[in-house]
Parts: C-alpha cells; sequence; structure tokens
C-alpha cells in the first residue's frame, strides 16, 4: 500500500502541477529519449507464421497458453486478429505476392512508439515512454479511464473487461524485465526460428533495414514502416508487399500525441474547471478502486 | 557505428600487419587493381565507394560463395549431418547432406549453403561464424538458430509451402505422439531420385513451313551426354516440387536449344513430321560400330559446344596401331600364318583403313572378298 500512496501522491502533485499552468502537464509526459534506445526489426520476408513468438510471449507474461505444438494450427489465419487482454501479440496471414502460394505473415503487437499517443492520452501517467524504448503501463496508478485505447492508432491496449475488480490495460511490454532490466531478448525475439524479428538498438535496426534494402532491391519495397509513422516506432517492419495491403494503417508522419496534448491543452488552457474536476473525478475513482482491492 | 566501422577497420589493419603483409584478397582472375568502376561483384564484400588496400571496408562474412579448393562431386561430401548443436525445444535434425547436395546441382551448388570459405578453400563449420548467442552488435548476421531455419526454410517455404516444425525435428517431451510427416528410413542418404523423363518430346510450334520439332530427350542425356544442368539451368525445388503450382516446367527452347544447335538452319530440328532418332551412321556416313558404339561422343568430338567433325582414319586416333601391336581379329577376321607379319599397307594401300583391302600388290589371281587372308569369324 505505501508504494502504491507514493505513486498516488506523485501523481497528485502532477495533476496539482498542471493546475498551475499548462507547460508543466506537458512536459510531465515527454520522456527525453536515449539515443542508445532499443526497438525490434520484423523482416516480414523471413516471418514463417509458426507462431512460436505466440506461445513465447504467453508463456513469459504468465497469459494463458497452450502446448507449443497446439501453436502451429494454421486455421486461426481464417480471421484478422488482434491483440486482445490474454493475448500481447497475434499473427495474421497474407497472400504473398512474392511466393507463389505462399504466405505474408505479420505479427502484430504494440509499436511502443517514439511519441506515444497513448501516454499522452493517460492523465494520470499509468503509461510512460520509458527512455530506453518501451512503453510502459502502471497499473496501480490506471483509473481506468481507458483513453489510451482509444488514443491508440494501432489499435493495441485492451481492457481486462471480464475483470470485475482489478481491471487493467494489457499490451505488450517489450519485454521490459527480460531485456532492459536483465540483459535478456524479449520472449518473442528469443523463440523466432529464422530471427525474423531482431532486437536491437533502434538506429542499428534502421541502418540494417536500410542496408537490406538497398542489397535486395528487387525483393523489398524501399519502406521501413515505423521509421516515421506516427513520429517513429520502436517496433519497425520491412516488407516485400505495400504495408496498406498487409492490414497497416496508413498514418501521418506526425505524432497524433501532439495533436491530443493541443486538443487536451487547449480546452484546459485558462479554464481550470474541468481540470479540477477531472483531478476530483479521477481522486474519487482511485479511492473507489483502492477499497475494492481491499475489499 | 561509425566507431564501429574504425574499430573494424582498425582490426582488419592489425592482424594484416601482424601477417606481414596486406591479406591477399580472393579477387577474381580478370580483376584489375585500380580499376575505378565498382560493379556488383565488388560491392558483394566493399561497402564504401572507394576501398583502398588499407581500408577495404569489407563487408562481415559477405556471401561471395565458397571457393572450393578443389572441386569435388556431391559424393565426396557427408552423407548425413546431424544438427544438434541447439536443441532446446526440439531434437536434433538428422539432415540427409548427399540428398540436398545431389539435388543441389540443380541450382547454385555446393556454395547456396556453404556460402562463404576461408582462403585456403576450407569451408568454416556454420558455427565458426554464425554463434549460439544472437551477436547484439552485428545484427545482420543471424545466429546459428536463425541461419539454419532461414537456410531451410528458404526452399522448404517454397515448394512445400510447409512451416510445420516436425517435417525436420520433433518436439522434445511433447505429451502427444508426434508422427514425423517423413519416412526418415525412405529419405536419408539416398541420393535424389531419378528423374523420369520421356524419352522424347514431339512439340508443334508456331513456325509453318515445318511446325514439328522432335526432341530426343534420352539421346541427348545419354548419347551426348549432356548434364540436367546444362538446359534446365538455374532450376530449384519449387519448380518440380511445388504442390500448389500446377503448371508445367518450361525450357525456353530456342535460346536453350540454340545455344549448341548454332547452325543457322531451322530444318535442323523443324520438319513436317517426326523425325527419328540421333543414327550415327544416317547422319554422318561414319557407322558405329561394335567398339565406337560405348564411346563418349567427347572421346571424339571433344566437348558439345566445341563440336569438331575427326578423321575417320584408324590410325589416326589409334597412332600406336601397327604390326605387332594391332590384334587383327577383333575386326572378324583372324590373319593366317602368311600374312599376320606382313605390313598393313601392302593390303590397305597408303594405310588409309577406310577403303576395301587389295590382294594384287602380291596376287593377280586374288580379290577381296571372294579370297581371304585368313579366317573370317
Ligand atoms: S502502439 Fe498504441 S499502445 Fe503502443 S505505444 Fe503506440 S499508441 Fe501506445
Ligand atoms: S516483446 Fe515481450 S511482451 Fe511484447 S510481444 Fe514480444 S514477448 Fe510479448
Ligand atoms: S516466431 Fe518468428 S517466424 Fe514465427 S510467426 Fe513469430 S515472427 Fe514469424
Amino acid at each position: 500500500m505505501g508504494i502504491e500512496r507514493r505513486e498516488f501522491l506523485k501523481t497528485l502533485a502532477v495533476a496539482s502541477g498542471s493546475l498551475a499552468g499548462v507547460s508543466s502537464l506537458k512536459a510531465s509526459n515527454k520522456t527525453e529519449l536515449n539515443p542508445d534506445r532499443f526497438g525490434v526489426l520484423s523482416d516480414l520476408t523471413y516471418c514463417i507464421g509458426c507462431r512460436k513468438c505466440e506461445w513465447a510471449c504467453n508463456e513469459a507474461n504468465e497469459l494463458p497458453n497452450q502446448s507449443l505444438d497446439s501453436f502451429s494450427d494454421t486455421s486461426v489465419f481464417e480471421n484478422m486478429r488482434r491483440p486482445t487482454s490474454e493475448k500481447y501479440t497475434v499473427v495474421n496471414s497474407f497472400a504473398n505476392k512474392g511466393l507463389d502460394g505462399g504466405a505474408l505473415n505479420v505479427k502484430v503487437q504494440c509499436m511502443h512508439c517514439e511519441h506515444p499517443p497513448c501516454v499522452s492520452a493517460c492523465i494520470v501517467s499509468a503509461l510512460r515512454k520509458h527512455p530506453d524504448g518501451p512503453v510502459t503501463y502502471n497499473a496501480s496508478a490506471c483509473i481506468g479511464c481507458r483513453y489510451c485505447i482509444i488514443a491508440c492508432p494501432f489499435q493495441i491496449p485492451t481492457y481486462e473487461y471480464e475483470k470485475a475488480l482489478t481491471p487493467q490495460v494489457r499490451k505488450c511490454t517489450l519485454c521490459l524485465e527480460r531485456t532492459i532490466e536483465n540483459g535478456q531478448l524479449p520472449a518473442c525475439v528469443e523463440i523466432c526460428p529464422t530471427e525474423a524479428i531482431v532486437f536491437g538498438r533502434r538506429k542499428d535496426l534502421l541502418e540494417l533495414a536500410h542496408e537490406r534494402i538497398r542489397k535486395h532491391p528487387d525483393k523489398y519495397i524501399d519502406h521501413v514502416y515505423g521509421e516515421y509513422e506516427v513520429g517513429g516506432t520502436s517496433w519497425m517492419y520491412l516488407s516485400n508487399q505495400p504495408f496498406n495491403e498487409i492490414g497497416f494503417p496508413e498514418l501521418d508522419d506526425k505524432s497524433p500525441a501532439e495533436l491530443t496534448e493541443s486538443i487536451q491543452h487547449g480546452i484546459f488552457k485558462g479554464f481550470s474547471g474541468p481540470i479540477m474536476l477531472f483531478g476530483l473525478l479521477g481522486i474519487i475513482m482511485k479511492v473507489m478502486k483502492k477499497e475494492e482491492e481491499n475489499e | 557505428m561509425k566507431k564501429l566501422y574504425l574499430l573494424l577497420a582498425a582490426f582488419l589493419f592489425s592482424t594484416t600487419l601482424i601477417n606481414g603483409q596486406l591479406v591477399e584478397p580472393n579477387h577474381p582472375k580478370d580483376y584489375t587493381m585500380g580499376n575505378p568502376q565498382m560493379n556488383d561483384y565488388c560491392r558483394t564484400c566493399h561497402i564504401c565507394e572507394n576501398p583502398t588496400k588499407f581500408n577495404p571496408c569489407l563487408e562481415q562474412c559477405a556471401r561471395h560463395g565458397a571457393q572450393f579448393s578443389s572441386t569435388h562431386s556431391f559424393e565426396a561430401g557427408p552423407d548425413i549431418v546431424i544438427i544438434d548443436k541447439l536443441s532446446k525445444l526440439y531434437k536434433p535434425v538428422i539432415f540427409s547432406h548427399e540428398l540436398h547436395a545431389s539435388m543441389s546441382e540443380m541450382s547454385g551448388g555446393c556454395t547456396l549453403c556453404h556460402h562463404y570459405s576461408e582462403d585456403s578453400g576450407e569451408i568454416p563449420a556454420c558455427d565458426k561464424c554464425h554463434k549460439i548467442k544472437p551477436d547484439l552488435v552485428d545484427l545482420n548476421k543471424p545466429s546459428l538458430k536463425g541461419s539454419y531455419h532461414r537456410q531451410c526454410l528458404g526452399c522448404h517455404r517454397e515448394w512445400s509451402h510447409e512451416n510445420a516444425c516436425q517435417f525436420c525435428h520433433e518436439e522434445i517431451g511433447s505429451s502427444d505422439e508426434v508422427v514425423s510427416t517423413y519416412d526418415k528410413t525412405d529419405i536419408v542418404g539416398v541420393p535424389h531420385p531419378l528423374i523420369s523423363a520421356e524419352e522424347k518430346y514431339i512439340y508443334q510450334t508456331t513456325y509453318q513451313k515445318a511446325p514439328v520439332v522432335t526432341f530426343h530427350h534420352t539421346d541427348h542425356v545419354d548419347l551426348f551426354g549432356l548434364k540436367c544442368t546444362d538446359c534446365h539451368k538455374g532450376d530449384n525445388c519449387a519448380r518440380c516440387h511445388d504442390t500448389a503450382k500446377q503448371e508445367e516446367p518450361k525450357i525456353e527452347s530456342m535460346t536453350t536449344c540454340c545455344s549448341c544447335h548454332n547452325e543457322n538452319n531451322c530444318d535442323f530440328c523443324h520438319s513436317n513430321q517426326e523425325k527419328p532418332s540421333f543414327n550415327h551412321g544416317v547422319s554422318t556416313g561414319f557407322t558405329l560400330g561394335h567398339y565406337h558404339e560405348d564411346v563418349d561422343c567427347n572421346n571424339c568430338h571433344r566437348s558439345v559446344s566445341n563440336f569438331v567433325t575427326p578423321s575417320t582414319n584408324c590410325t589416326d586416333c589409334h597412332i600406336h596401331w601397327d604390326v605387332g601391336t594391332f590384334d587383327h581379329s577383333i575386326v572378324g577376321l583372324t590373319l593366317n600364318e602368311y600374312h599376320e607379319e606382313e605390313d598393313c599397307e601392302w593390303c590397305h594401300i597408303d594405310r588409309d583403313f577406310r577403303v576395301e583391302p587389295t590382294c594384287d600388290e602380291c596376287h593377280d589371281d586374288m580379290s577381296y572378298p571372294e579370297d581371304l587372308p585368313g579366317i573370317r569369324e
């Protein structure tokens, strides 16, 4: 409880800080990014759609799981899937124009945006951008407003509607505990048999991606998805087929984070009423949640 | 990354200095130092525009293809290779090396997989470069696991559209009995089964004057000694084994046939009816007898692409044949004791063995073949 209270106080401090001025709210949501921050490059031409990454992710994040063998079932490809609160990552399948009768598989998970709209939508800073890349979630700070779910341009975060008492927002963590805290690879990257997904420094990955395009111009389309989309993402993709044909949204280079921020801040500007109401509402929800938890 | 390059350059420089001189790279023979034009070939190894001896800016472990010290046949390699360096989730793979090596002759050869070799021509083991732990610095180099899977699945995906792990290996400690999708006793160590082809193919072409082309496949393989890859260039497994594609593999006939048949004579192949298979006597006027029948074309005609019409006089090839060294009975006539010591030219005027022998050098009243200098067998 002690820690939670501290978190709570911190949030409060941020909220009340915002009363004093808009700029401090803005500053609190911006993370100074480490130039050596991490990311993942997913080369779709190497992905074989084995879904081992799904299994490993479930295993590492203690999500409901089945036997490794059962993941060779490809009937799931009949429908497009999105990550759920019980599955941080899913693999979808599209017809591969470069491989007769073959498939082009796309692993979907949180993109760990460089300027994450979910983070700027979160009024209690439960979601944060870690300087080393991952977008992290702090369940004890979350008030369950689900703004992040609406803000995400990739429809990633999901809410545990099925849990009545302690519902959380769930999404890929970029295996923060394994990677940044313990020097391991993300579970999905570690298991991938063809190393279609590679973990490394974002700038090295970009260099690698462009090097592959340069060397094999017939194989790849000249586009690294995530290099610029929404201001850049940590998880990036290489493909032999245009991204809009394989389920990727066509997005602006500008982060919508700036947009949401300016709208929010525009509303709040010189008008402290709503923000006080908001703050109060937040406090009430928080207290209620604590009580529920303590019950 | 710049730092890395510098480090790499420094490392390369220091190792070369230790060796006392810069390592002479495996440049092709026609490579000329100082050629200002960087071409694609150069770029497989050098990543900057102006490589120099001191700063060659080398690509790490370029895919330049292995340089075998001596070419060898696929049988020279191992029969079976057990890949067991990694076996965390799945059992080791029993890799039928000979089978794959023989199939690789259809495209790319050994270097399809053995993409890099030392200067000595030695092929390093895969794990010499591709380490078990992924390299976090050189992200382009897959670890051992990634390399194996990319290598195998690159082809397997192309033809079988399979990605089931059990195709190559079984899961460790799987609760349910994994049924292997292929019978290992059937395939391991057995070279690629003989590809069956029709003896001849008759094509109806669009050439109106003489639309029929008869292609005698067996003649080309058995008689003319062509290798499959001479015509089926760059074929891969998928070309025949693709489980999704129905189409028959086709060969660019004009370019393929004409690369040997460059006589500029349409009628050589085209006709109005089916052509008989090749008969040496009919086509050349030189009937192949008992002994010549089994001789490789190349023995007399050099290579197929460098075809020459040899002399048909026996001793032009069999230069050592003379009295005492030639057993006359092989032509079906054993000389009697009066004739076996005589010089050849007594009967074979001017030692031309293509024309009928004569008897009148010595015998006024005798003539061949009514009278014989020995016994006909
Ligand atoms: S993909 Fe969505 S959830 Fe992930 S960081 Fe970006 S906005 Fe947030
Ligand atoms: S990085 Fe970790 S949490 Fe994210 S998809 Fe991979 S295994 Fe799952
Ligand atoms: S484990 Fe790798 S190859 Fe398999 S589906 Fe996931 S990304 Fe693709």
